[in-house]
């Protein structure tokens, strides 16, 4: 095992529904408002269910400094201003970070959908002599992190994570892992994912969508609502960070990774438990030791038993308090663990646990004493914080961050 | 807060050490040239091309394109009837690819010490415009098919080949176009040389469709004459250590593994390129002239294959013999690396050499993605 060093995270970006920049986002979600409404992207009247956490006020051109947004799908242009927030955010100067040894992992569930949905709907209409050279050149998924690439001036690794709804946790672990070895100095990490057609379709089509509101751990949550949004976490050794005087928001103390190996789309508790224990030995750290569990939270009704469970398996008698964002801003697919990340960076450096919102009655099948955070954050001084991804393909990746000694 | 630089650019900061050894055990390929390493082998010795006509439903709505595609493959033949009847095609093809890598590999290594490091460009495009056509023409347009919508999902190979062979390791899907091999290849390093999984089947795949071939069309990015292709090839991995160790065969050896990302808008790429190359030689302990071949990945794109080739000559001091896999099956993007790698072992196996062989293999997307990768002949068994 090669020598390796300590890593922090410096700077946060989020393009978020309920908030622009990772100090509106947090304040939004510490105050327990709902980012969530009737869809507007894409003409939604043929469903049923029509609520999602859509990015309402996002402007690139407001953001961007170098790259023009028409060249990039929405996906890349959220991906690339959620990261240009980041740097500013960091405090480095912009020319700090163009060079070899810097680069950025972003994760996807649905990669550029909005540009599948328009190429999609040309070529089912038999229009495929429509197809744009500029619209083809922006859906591979690897543009996303390519735009963050071409915005900030990077010229390290530049890597998609399209592993679904675990990927920005997995982005994040595998940025962590490159800064911690020395093979980049700078990293940023995260995901991004858009409001679609397809995926709002294919949800529903799982029934796992929501009629009304996301409510994670409630008697009657009835499943997710789609949400969007990109997110950025700038990662850079603890030294270095000292060193200029930067603000430290937390320390990466390891990650656990594992596959279900089981089934598609339904999780599995045991495997999770194995994901949980798995990154509480890489950081180095026992069950007792965490002071709060940021959850995949879906509001599914599968989901939260199997998370619970799991969580419950590991930690025993004294579960932590748990809570979902996703309750707030619906669930942001590839970016919903990178903003699950920054919540958790702020409330170790703010000092407060993040609102489980929408909650009525805690379900009494996930067992007793089970502290969701209802409602509204509480102020609290964690030390410890545990972040979770699952994804499709039985896919979970564990976080765990900590206030900087 | 102080406002400060991080300090200096590349070309001040330490050199980093070399890089640790991954050993290739086996592999397992499906292309245009059929099923198999060797049948790879055989259509590059022979400087023949694979299949060269679409195939499927949708056969007679391709542009007028080049194609390499894979023939008769039905799934079933493979892996039996059960459970593949909601799979798509591109799946099909990382199942068997891996499945003919795994049956290959030596015995070792516990399957939930074993992960996935798969690289795609959009998943199955086939897929995706299936889903459009249920979404946009139905009746109603929630009226997908359940079973089906996750193929769309871009980690659904990944996942389907951790459950179809029990692999609970870490499980990833990774997409940096042209450059995604190399990705992999140095994704894969990290996670076994950190010890967060003991065994890795690492791969990419690709699936040509009438819609897919049609975006090639349109892109203006492929030479007059390039042909596009599809497949699958995954090969099992471990450190060399690790596979010397247990006593495994060794097909080759990945050594230096370099990526990057240079926009054209930085200059001129093939210096970019020649760095990378010098930075993977570096690390390999490998000095230029050791180079016995290489095989360059951006073979038929407009504007970079010269870049890349002007790069490897640059850092080489001129270009080694070239071999290339591109006319046998295809430009076949996020898979080129792997197809690239696949091409190396097949034409060893078939041609034995008195001394190992060393070969770099390159890649340059339009996007500025870069990759480096040093592939050295194994000694076998």
């Amino acid at each position: 095992m090669p020598e390796t060093r300590r890593v922090v995270i410096t700077g946060l970006g989020a393009v978020s529904s309920v908030g622009i920049g990772a100090d509106a986002f947090a304040a939004a979600i510490r105050g327990g408002r709902n980012g969530t409404a009737e869809i507007t992207s894409f003409d939604a009247s043929g469903f049923p269910y029509r609520m999602a956490g859509e990015v309402r006020g996002f402007a690139p051109r407001e953001i961007l400094r170098r790259i023009d947004p028409d060249r990039w799908g929405r996906s890349g242009q959220l991906a690339a201003a959620a990261s240009r927030l980041a740097l500013e955010d960091s405090g480095l100067e912009p020319e700090a970070v163009s060079h070899g040894r810097s680069g950025v992992i972003m994760g996807t569930t649905s990669g550029e959908a909005t540009v599948s949905s328009v190429l999609g709907e040309q070529w089912v209409s038999g229009r495929m002599k429509e197809f744009s050279s500029r619209v083809v050149a922006q859906a591979p998924a690897s543009q996303i992190s390519a735009a963050v690439g071409a915005e900030l001036g990077l010229g390290g690794d530049t890597l998609t994570v399209p592993t679904a709804c675990s990927a920005s946790n997995y982005a994040l672990g595998h940025a962590f892992d490159l800064v911690r070895t020395g093979e980049a100095d700078l990293m940023f990490a995260g995901g991004a994912d858009a409001v679609n057609r397809f995926t709002h379709a294919g949800f529903h089509a799982l029934g796992a969508l929501a009629p009304d509101v996301c409510r994670p751990f409630d008697k009657d949550r009835a499943g997710i609502i789609t949400g969007e949004g990109g997110v950025s976490l700038l990662l850079e050794p603890l030294d270095s960070a000292v060193a200029r005087g930067a603000r430290v928001y937390a320390e990466i103390l390891g990650y656990g990774v594992n596959c279900d190996a089981k089934h598609m789309v339904h999780p599995d508790p045991g495997s999770i438990a194995a994901c949980i224990r798995d990154a509480h030995a890489s950081a180095g750290i026992t069950p007792d030791q965490v002071d709060y569990v940021c959850a995949h939270g879906t509001g599914t009704p599968t989901n939260d038993a199997t998370e619970v469970q799991a969580v419950r398996e590991v930690f025993g008698e004294r579960v932590p308090p748990i809570s979902s964002i996703k309750s707030m801003i619906g669930h942001t697919m590839g970016a919903a663990s990178g903003f699950g990340a920054v919540v958790c960076c702020k409330a170790l450096h703010d000092g407060f646990l993040p609102p489980t919102a929408n909650v009525g009655t805690v379900d009494p099948a996930l067992g007793p004493d089970l502290d969701v955070v209802p409602g509204r954050g509480r102020d609290a001084a964690p030390r410890i914080v545990q972040n979770h991804g699952f994804a499709f393909g039985g896919n979970n990746v564990i976080t765990i961050l900590g206030r900087p000694a | 807060m102080t406002v400060l630089a991080t300090g200096p650019g590349t070309a001040e900061r330490p050199a980093l050490p070399a890089a640790v050894p991954l050993a290739i055990t086996s592999a397992g390929v499906v292309s245009a040239a059929g099923l198999g390493l060797e049948s790879l082998g055989g259509v590059l010795d022979s400087g023949g091309i694979g299949h060269s006509a679409p195939v499927g439903d949708d056969a007679d709505d391709y542009p007028p394109l080049g194609v390499r595609s894979v023939e008769g493959f039905r799934l079933r033949d493979h892996v039996g009837r059960k459970g593949t009847r909601n799979l798509d095609r591109l799946t099909g093809f990382g199942l068997v690819a891996a499945k003919l890598a795994l049956a290959s590999a030596p015995a070792g290594a516990a399957t939930d010490r074993t992960g996935v490091v798969v690289t795609t460009s959009t998943g199955s495009t086939q897929s995706l415009m299936d889903l459009a056509g249920d979404t946009l023409l139905q009746e109603r347009p929630y009226l997908v098919n359940p079973s089906r919508f996750p193929n769309t999902v871009l980690n659904c190979c990944a996942g389907q080949i951790a459950i179809w062979n029990g692999l609970r390791g870490a499980n990833v899907t990774l997409a940096a176009g042209q450059a995604s091999g190399m990705n992999a290849f140095r994704h894969a390093r990290m996670v076994l040389s950190l010890g967060r999984a003991d065994r890795l089947v690492v791969g990419g795949v690709e699936e040509l469709s009438a819609p897919l071939a049609w975006g090639w069309h349109v892109s203006g990015t492929l030479a007059e004459g390039t042909p596009i292709g599809e497949g699958a090839a995954a090969f099992v991995v471990t450190t060399s250590e690790a596979a010397r160790a247990g006593g495994a065969g060794i097909a080759a050896e990945v050594l230096g593994v370099e990526v990057g990302f240079h926009p054209a808008s930085r200059g001129d790429r093939a210096v970019a390129v020649a760095e990378h190359v010098r930075r993977a030689l570096d690390r390999s302990g490998v000095a230029p002239g050791d180079v016995t071949e290489v095989s360059p990945g951006s073979t038929g794109l407009v504007g970079v294959e010269r870049a890349e080739r002007r790069g490897i000559s640059l850092a080489l001091g001129g270009l080694p013999p070239v071999r290339d896999v591109t006319r046998a099956v295809g430009q076949c993007y996020s898979t080129a690396g792997a197809m690239q790698v696949a091409g190396l072992l097949a034409a060893w196996r078939g041609d034995p050499a008195d001394r190992p062989r060393l070969a770099l293999v390159t890649a340059v997307g339009h996007d500025g993605n870069i990759g480096a990768l040093v592939l050295r002949e194994g000694g076998g068994a």
